[in-house]
């Protein structure tokens, strides 16, 4: 059910979301205080135009921007604007881009300035979550199996995590089957097969998992405006284990076609 | 970007015929009467359906002509 990609399809697909984590890069270091997301935004797309790519977010079911900015209590979905970042802040940039027909996807949550224990630790809970689901990311396992791994350590921490959206998989669109929850039993939904490619993007609470959709029809918020972070990744499965397709190949002693059957 | 949960679709549908297998043929309430083949959720499989059971089915997203039967009405 799920489409499995080429070796050469998987190269493509490393290729775009090497230009989504290098744009992140750079965004990373210009969202500092004072800056308007709008500002990043156009960082973004020059960042992105320039690499040779397009903007997959921009007009994706009227979507009006490349990036998403999702500041504090903003889980996901943030439209950029003329709000400026404050110190203290942190602040979800959530991106993808499209070359040669395939997507990229990738999201981190980042501080402005100096921002509180809490809101340090909820980022790095929520990383290690998206790493936990990542380490899933093998045949044999199933797509519960990740959204478990995510669960299990969010929770731990004492978090919760959103129900509402979901990763996806990605390919020669943005979303593609199967939906990835960061929730559920382990072992159900569907298994997971080399040349898969999902994006796992784990987004976590620290107050409650219930979500409300501003009146902008997109930005996704905490119910109780509590802190939320986000961070995901694109992930090829290989008959390994997982390919996080930003990196380079990780198992080269094993390359090239007969590195995927 | 995060992809909003597909929430599971449930529906309304009556049982015409009982299969093998614990299988049964059940028309939804939908406007085209659609048949689809359905299996009974957890262990209330050994409770046997009649035709004209009124029971709600969840579908799935991949196989529009197979649902799950999640309770008799």
């Amino acid at each position: 059910m799920s489409i499995q990609k080429s070796w050469g399809e998987l190269l493509k697909m490393a290729h775009a979301c090497r230009i989504v984590i290098d744009t992140l890069d750079a965004l990373e270091e210009a969202a500092v205080s004072g800056v308007s997301t709008r500002e990043l935004d156009r960082i973004a797309r020059e960042h992105i135009e320039t690499a040779g790519a397009r903007p997959a977010f921009l007009g994706y079911r009227g979507f009006p921007a490349t990036l998403c900015i999702s500041v504090n209590e903003e889980i996901v979905h943030g439209i950029p604007g003329s709000r400026r970042l404050a110190a203290g802040d942190i602040v979800g940039l959530d991106l993808g881009c499209v070359v040669d027909g395939f997507y990229g996807d990738a999201a981190r949550t980042v501080a402005v300035g100096d921002v509180s224990d809490q809101a340090r630790r909820l980022m790095r809970a929520t990383r290690e979550a998206l790493f936990a689901g990542i380490e899933m990311c093998r045949p044999g396992k199933r797509v519960g199996d990740i959204g478990h791994a995510i669960q299990i350590l969010a929770e731990g921490h004492g978090y919760s995590v959103v129900r509402e959206f979901v990763g996806h998989g990605i390919g020669n669109s943005l979303h593609e089957e199967p939906q990835v929850p960061n929730y559920g039993p382990p072992g159900r939904r569907e298994r997971l097969v080399p040349g898969m490619c999902l994006a796992i993007e784990p987004m976590v609470n620290v107050g409650g998992p219930e979500v409300e959709v501003l009146a902008d029809g997109w930005t996704a918020v905490t119910r109780d405006r509590s802190l939320s972070a986000h961070f995901e990744l694109s992930v090829a499965i290989t008959p390994f284990g997982p390919w996080i397709l930003s990196d380079p190949y990780p198992y080269p002693e094993q390359e090239g076609e007969s590195a995927h059957a | 970007m995060p992809e909003a949960a597909r929430e599971t679709l449930e529906m309304e549908g009556t049982v015409r015929e009982a299969l093998p297998n614990a299988l049964y043929r059940v028309e939804l309430l939908d406007e085209q009467r659609t048949a689809i083949t359905a299996h009974v959720a957890g262990g209330a499989s050994l409770l046997r359906l009649r035709p004209g059971d009124v029971v709600l089915v969840q579908l799935f997203p991949y196989d529009a002509g197979r649902g799950r039967i999640v309770r008799r009405r």
